[in-house]
């Protein structure tokens, strides 16, 4: 099932479909479903007329004085909101953007990126649970592919458990100086990591040098999970 | 064996490696026991050279700091590179660490820019096969274009091999990493440098990757009316097109070069049980077993340094060597041979050059400085003080210090002197300062330790404890005011530690000798200085002026005796000097328990010595060192002071 066959439209108008429908998502998790709030709610986003639009499509029904999405447009809805904060974190965890920088930008990825891509982008982040805003992140088909929810496979060095092992993500230390230290030392993407200790100091073995850090360097460096240790 | 050509114009060997690959043991079994420490023109950084039998002449060996990258980051990596782009080296030795190839193959191909000819001896092959890991040196050399041979420099074991590939070393063929939108930013540089200058390609990835310190070695390689100015901002501009920073790119394609070398030649097979040594060098690092661990060593260092040392060597050196044979041996020359009074004075008189300065100087400091460096070596080579380090990084953090600031501190402990200017390994301004207080402030040197320890010794322990909680709350309180009193942040802690080892005495052994060349140089003439200065005071009844003088903080404050200001005047020449003043004091019996325990804070605290002060001027400026040198006096005497009156109320704290 790809993009195009679920929403046959014309893109400017997919884009503000998307839009409207990613704001009644997050009105309904607030518990909003009325439809006079509702319709102001998507005025003030400057889309007056979306509420109709939504009706017209068929992704939305009144019923008394709730509105309802209808399956269809509760499945785009969901999907939309879950490319949004995946977006969202995307930029805020690996490209390290300033927020200011986050919600335009992830604003306009979330209309562009498909799901396959979204895919990727959550299995790279270890399926994650929360936007950055600390909302929740609807669950996608490779979050949940066992039993239940899996634990994250990317987790920051300073989450994982002593005695754990996995291999470098990603770092985190956007204009920071230890950036080439850690670099020059060995710690770059792929390479193992096994956690040795994390009192007084962190010590982690990295490929075959061992590594001192605080917390703080830690919390930046994020890790993939070795296999076994993968369900929690 | 005649030379051809003179020690000038020597061929020169290198070696170059990442930190603790085993290079200065390899060092020492290329060149044999003759070698100088010197430091690098305008740093601090150390360098050793030696001469070895090579390819059929003597060759100049140097041993340079171990280097993670050669896009310098640090001043030891700075000094690294520029004897590359400076010295041209005719043959570069690049160690690696055979356990961690990729590592040191990132450094490899940074090195293969240079265009110098180089030939690779993989180290710790020993500890490599400890781990299940078998390096293919044959493809290894076939991947760089290099001769590589496997080493064990501990057993010495490759060495024949290696200094005979040393003759076959070439410029390595190995392809360089980059990337299409990297080589049209190296092209549109070519111009700006001279056709055939070796160094070239180095220098504008330099230029790329950000780092403009290499403009100070350009010289002769840039093209004719090409200056420093253009090539900087040429650099600028190249730099300005990357969406990302070449330094990553360059980075990211090095780091895939040796992704494809590494599964060529490394094979892991399973890993062996792990050694004692790596067991015990975890425990080191938790808490549990950690700060017993470090319990039970510094209670060996105890006794080596302090029992064995300051008791057992100095005993018999001051007693035996000086007061039996050289004393009394001089004493007589010295009273057939020069008839005037005044010169017999100022060599055997009581404050004599030899029987003041020269004693105290080789009988009493000698021999506890000696068995420190020892100790201190021992600690170094065996991989443990790293581990020290993690242990106190949290209380180091109080100070806004982290555990890199233990090795500073541990080493001023031995000489203060030394330690302000190891001082400049650490990161910001900030932590050098802080550093560099608590060195002037609370961290007494070996020689001056033993003297307090001494002079405790037959009291009671109270006096011991009262001197340790005064020291350690000082030490807490003053960098943690600091801390909150300079601006900036305090760094984060990133360190690597080293396997534990044996370290091997040889080595040590020469590092002793090293530091203690250094230590004598410095100290030897300030005795002898001193012991004049106080020599001529006594004379002139200067000593006894400035003790009226100084009897109101003195005698009232700090509630000590007139004689004491005299230790204090000359624990500015020298520390230990002082504290040794204050025990003869001590012996005649004008002190009680409150007033040892007043003199030997005090004298602790006071004013650090005048070499370790010069070292303050030139380290942190004038304006630093003198603020520093205020706090001081007013942190030393108000400390002192409050003391003697704590102790006046409660004197049962002490007796
Ligand atoms: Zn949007
Ligand atoms: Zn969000
Ligand atoms: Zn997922």
């Amino acid at each position: 099932m790809t993009e195009r066959q679920k929403f046959p439209i014309p893109s400017a108008e997919r884009e503000d479909v998307e839009e409207a429908l990613g704001l009644l998502w997050y009105q309904r998790e607030l518990g909003v479903t009325d439809g006079a709030t509702l319709r102001g709610a998507l005025h003030a986003a400057g889309s007056p007329e979306g509420f109709d639009r939504l009706v017209r499509h068929g992704f939305v029904r009144e019923e008394s004085d709730h509105v309802l999405l209808t399956s269809s447009g509760d499945e785009l809805a969901r999907d939309v909101t879950r490319r949004l904060r995946l977006a969202e974190r995307l930029l805020t965890d690996v490209l390290s953007l300033d927020r200011s920088a986050v919600d335009p930008n992830a604003c306009v990825l979330e209309h562009t990126i498909s799901p396959e891509v979204t895919e990727s982008i959550c299995t790279l982040l270890g399926h994650p649970v929360e936007c950055p805003h600390g909302h929740t992140i609807p669950p996608g088909e490779c979050c949940g592919r066992k039993d239940g929810r899996l634990s994250p496979i990317v987790v920051p060095l300073s989450r994982l458990a002593v005695g754990e092992s996995g291999r470098v993500a990603y770092l985190q230390l956007k204009d920071h100086p230890e950036l080439h230290r850690l670099l020059a030392l060995g710690v770059i993407p792929g390479a193992p990591v096994h956690l040795h200790q994390t009192f007084p100091a962190f010590v982690v073995e990295v490929g075959e040098s061992q590594l001192a850090l605080e917390s703080s360097i830690a919390a930046r460096i994020f890790v993939r999970r070795a296999e076994e240790s993968k369900i929690s | 064996m005649s030379e051809a050509r003179s020690p000038s114009d020597r061929k020169t060997l290198i070696l170059l490696g990442n930190p603790n690959v085993g290079k200065s043991v390899l060092f020492g079994r290329i060149t044999g026991k003759y070698a100088t420490v010197s430091n690098y023109p305008g740093t601090t950084v150390e360098v050793s050279s030696g001469v070895s039998w090579l390819a059929g002449e003597a060759w100049r060996v140097v041993d340079t700091p171990g280097v993670n990258s050669l896009y310098p980051s640090s001043e030891d990596e700075r000094v690294t590179r520029d004897f590359l782009l400076k010295d041209r080296p005719e043959v570069v030795l690049n160690v690696l660490d055979s356990k961690n190839l990729a590592r040191g193959l990132m450094t490899t191909l940074e090195l293969v820019e240079f265009g110098i000819p180089f030939v690779v001896a993989l180290n710790l092959a020993d500890e490599a096969l400890d781990r299940g890991i078998v390096v293919d040196a044959a493809a290894l050399s076939r991947c760089l274009g290099v001769p590589v041979v496997q080493t064990v420099a501990t057993t010495g074991e490759g060495m024949a091999d290696l200094k005979r590939a040393v003759e076959r070393a070439t410029v390595a063929t190995v392809s360089g990493s980059a990337t299409p939108e990297i080589r049209r930013s190296l092209e549109i540089l070519d111009p700006l440098f001279a056709k055939g200058f070796p160094g070239t390609r180095a220098v504008q990835l330099a230029l790329l990757a950000g780092d403009d310190t290499v403009l100070t070695w350009v010289g002769a390689g840039s093209a004719p009316g090409i200056g420093e100015d253009v090539l900087y901002k040429a650099g600028q501009t190249e730099r300005s097109r990357f969406a990302r920073p070449p330094r990553q790119i360059l980075f990211e394609g090095r780091e895939g070069r040796v992704r494809e070398i590494c599964a060529e030649v490394v094979t892991v097979r399973g890993k062996l049980a792990p050694r004692i040594s790596q067991r015990l060098g975890v425990w080191a690092l938790r808490p549990w077993p950690g700060f017993l661990i470090a319990g039970i060593v510094l209670f060996a260092v105890y006794q080596f340094v302090g029992v064995f040392g300051a008791g057992t060597a100095v005993n018999f050196l001051e007693g035996t060597v000086f007061g039996k044979w050289i004393t009394p041996g001089a004493t007589w020359v010295v009273e057939k041979v020069l008839p005037w009074e005044f010169f017999r004075d100022i060599l055997v008189g009581p404050y004599g050059v030899i029987r003041m300065a020269f004693s105290y100087a080789f009988a009493l400091i000698l021999p506890i400085v000696a068995t420190f460096f020892i100790a201190f070596g021992l600690l170094e080579d065996s991989g443990y003080l790293p581990r020290l380090s993690v242990l106190l990084d949290r209380v180091f953090r109080l100070m806004g210090l982290n555990g890199r600031a233990v090795l500073p501190m541990i080493l001023g402990l031995g000489c203060d002197t030394m330690a302000t200017m190891t001082t400049r390994i650490l990161d910001t301004k900030k932590e050098r300062i802080i550093v560099t207080l608590l060195l002037a402030l609370t961290v007494p040197c070996s020689a001056q330790l033993a003297v307090i320890l001494g002079m405790a010794a037959g009291l009671s322990p109270k006096v011991l404890g009262v001197w340790l909680f005064v020291l350690v709350g000082t030490t807490l309180a003053t960098g943690w005011a600091a801390s909150k009193i300079l601006p900036g942040a305090r760094s984060t802690f990133l360190m690597e530690i080293p396997p534990i080892r044996r370290p091997l005495f040889r080595n040590i052994w020469m590092k002793m000798q090293v530091r203690l060349a250094w230590y004598l140089k410095e100290v030897v003439p300030l005795f002898v200085y001193g012991t004049l200065a106080l020599f001529f005071m006594d004379r002139w009844g200067l000593l006894k002026m400035a003790e009226r003088g100084f009897a109101p903080v003195v005698q009232s404050w700090l509630g000590l005796p007139a004689q004491a200001t005299e230790a204090f005047l000359i624990g500015f020449l020298r520390r230990d000097y002082g504290a040794a003043g204050l025990y003869s004091i001590q012996k005649a019996g004008f002190l009680d328990f409150r007033q040892v325990t007043v003199s030997l804070v005090l004298i602790t605290l006071f004013m650090p010595c005048v070499a370790q002060w010069l070292m303050m001027f030139k380290e942190r400026g004038w304006k630093g060192a003198l603020t520093i040198t205020v706090a001081v006096l007013v942190v030393a005497l108000g400390i002192a002071g409050v003391l003697n009156r704590l102790l006046l109320l409660f004197p049962f704290l002490v007796s």
